[in-house]
């Protein structure tokens, strides 16, 4: 079942139309990557999901329930960490999960030791200080912790990693993928090594809707570009296979690439097979994230 | 239930945390002195400046100090205390919309008239607590030096100006549902305020105003009926009630 579903979603501020007929389906269990540049639309749509922005139109359920705007009901199933996460700055960090879980109506007996539990998980149990002195890789956890307390079904993050540096962004990276026993975590980002490392679905946003969508295993077979890479012990195999595929071109020393549509791969195979070519390697070009992104927004 | 209380404690531990109470209890305990404190010196300042008088011809005669004098004083310093707390806490909608803070609680489940409840509540209580802790201070006060009973109406004189500030604070928890900065805030509230001082200038709206609440002197004196306060009071209350009755369905819609 899809934990959260977006369907036809449309939303503008004044003029600009932001989100044009937005679908998404994020599965359960999922690690989901939410794509997009700057001002693609990312926050937009997850404040949406949120019921703090009202859609000029579309459908959205979370875990079944649709989503009306200023209602707080299917909140319920989220956990939600906003962008710049900002908590009141005269309250400890154990003093503020004891506030969020009475207002969220945990049980009393329940609070304590989950804060506990979370607190220990993001690395902040031993943090006595007010959170007005922590820095914002600090905030990030402590907002991981906070999202995390009344046990979600959907994990929320939005730009979790953008302003931290690369130590805060792994420590929130491992910490998203501990947590993906827990619950399915959605996360919006515009850095794709983020998404390479820890996503199991992915969605580019842009110009309002989704680009393309689906598992990355999915998306990397679809548009997997048909390269092929072949390299071979010496250079007499090198010239036998080029005088017997004239398509196969020089790319380095022993090294030839050739692409499917131009000479079938188990034609290849076959040759190297049935002349015993010594060969080092052979292998399909993986396309990264970043040129399929290119060529989507490029389009 | 149980989050209404959370939201409540959490509203108080940031009106002591961060420091505002103990500005304003600071604030209202030195009005609360002063009052009575320039009543008492203002003879021996008179005396001292009796010298120069008569050198350029004036001639000032030693009034006797009563308790009148410290009300009177009272009822001339109250309005700048109520101009101090709605400064002090005209942030306290607005600094959650403008940190965010809200929004987290909010998608926690937390009801959203909840926190007008709370807030307005807390903003109530705190002007109740300080105001009477200024009255009361004065009254103690005059009571040693004086006697009160000089003051006619002491107790209506006192309740309309409290009434007045809780009038204020209608409008500001009103302007703070709507505004998105505290500069909003206080010049909604200020303009209002302003607007019925204008207005309270024509002499048949002047007597239904909640602005003529302020004027406990002529009470004290006994220059006014006490009757005459009766319309302004049920005016201040019903709009009150009104304002903060408004305040929450305005606030659901708030786009935060
Ligand atoms: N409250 C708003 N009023 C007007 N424009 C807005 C508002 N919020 C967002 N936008 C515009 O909508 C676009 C998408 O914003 P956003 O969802 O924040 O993008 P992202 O999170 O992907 O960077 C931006 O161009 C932004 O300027
Ligand atoms: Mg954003």
């Amino acid at each position: 079942m899809d934990m959260l579903r977006i369907t036809g979603l449309r939303k503008r501020f004044g003029s600009k139309e932001v989100l044009r007929g937005l679908d998404l389906a994020v599965p359960e269990h999922s690690v989901f990557g939410f794509l997009g540049k700057n001002g693609a639309g990312k926050t937009t749509t997850m404040k949406t999901v949120l019921g703090l922005l009202r859609a000029d139109g579309g459908e959205i359920a979370v875990n079944g329930e649709k989503v009306l705007y200023g209602q707080t009901a299917t909140n319920r199933w989220i956990g939600y960490l906003p962008d710049v996460p900002e908590f009141y700055p005269f309250m400890t960090a154990a003093e503020y999960l004891r506030f969020c879980g009475e207002i969220s109506g945990m049980a009393k007996a329940d609070i304590g030791p989950r804060s506990r539990e979370l607190l220990a998980l993001v690395g902040l149990q031993n943090e006595k200080h007010r959170i007005r002195g922590y820095s914002r890789g600090m905030k990030q956890r402590l907002g991981i912790a906070q999202a995390l307390l009344n046990r979600p079904k959907l994990l929320i993050c939005d730009e979790p990693t953008s302003a931290l540096d690369p130590v805060g962004r792994k420590e929130i990276l491992d910490l998203l993928l501990t947590v993906r026993e827990q619950t399915t975590v959605l996360f919006s980002t515009h850095i794709l090594s983020d998404v390479e490392r820890i996503c199991t679905d992915v969605a580019f946003l842009d110009q309002g809707t989704a680009k393309i969508q689906g598992t990355l295993n999915e998306i990397r077979a679809r548009y997997r570009s048909e390269e092929y890479l072949v390299e071979t012990d010496s250079e007499a195999g090198l010239q036998a296979l080029q005088t017997a595929f004239p398509a196969l071109h020089k790319i380095g020393k022993n090294q030839l690439s050739f692409r499917e549509k131009d000479c079938p791969a188990a034609d290849v195979l076959r040759f190297l097979a049935d002349q015993a070519v010594p060969l080092l390697r052979f292998e399909r070009a993986e396309p990264s994230l970043e040129s399929l992104f290119m060529e989507v927004v490029e389009q | 239930m149980k989050a209404l209380g959370a939201f409540l404690r959490k509203e108080l531990m940031e009106q002591v945390r961060s420091g505002r109470l103990l500005i304003l209890g600071i604030l209202f305990i030195l009005f609360g002195i002063m009052n009575p404190a320039v009543a008492k010196l203002t003879p021996r300042l008179m005396e001292m400046l009796a010298d120069s008088m008569t050198q350029i011809g004036m001639t000032v005669f030693p009034v006797p100090v009563t308790a009148l004098d410290a009300w009177a004083q009272f009822f001339k310093n109250i309005p700048m205390a109520l101009i101090a707390f709605v400064l002090l806490e005209s942030g306290v909608f607005t600094r959650e919309y403008q940190t965010g803070t809200l929004v987290l609680s909010l998608t926690k489940g937390l009801d959203r008239p909840k926190v007008v409840i709370a807030k307005a509540a807390v903003l109530l209580a705190l002007w109740t607590a300080c105001y009477w802790l200024c009255a009361g201070i004065t009254w103690g006060y005059s009571a040693y030096y004086w006697d009160n009973s000089a003051a006619r109406h002491l107790v209506l004189s006192t309740v309309c100006w409290w009434a007045f500030g809780v009038w204020v604070l209608a409008l500001t928890v009103l302007f703070s549902v709507m505004a998105r900065a505290n500069t909003g805030v206080l010049a909604g509230v200020g303009g209002a305020v302003l607007l019925c001082v204008l207005l309270g200038m024509l002499p048949t709206a002047g007597k239904y105003l909640p602005t003529r609440l302020m004027d406990g002197t002529a009470l004290i004196y006994g220059t006014a009926e006490a009757g005459a306060y009766t319309a302004p009071l049920l005016v201040a209350a019903a709009t009150a009630a009104a304002c903060f009755a408004a305040s929450i369905p305005i606030f659901n819609r708030k786009q935060l």
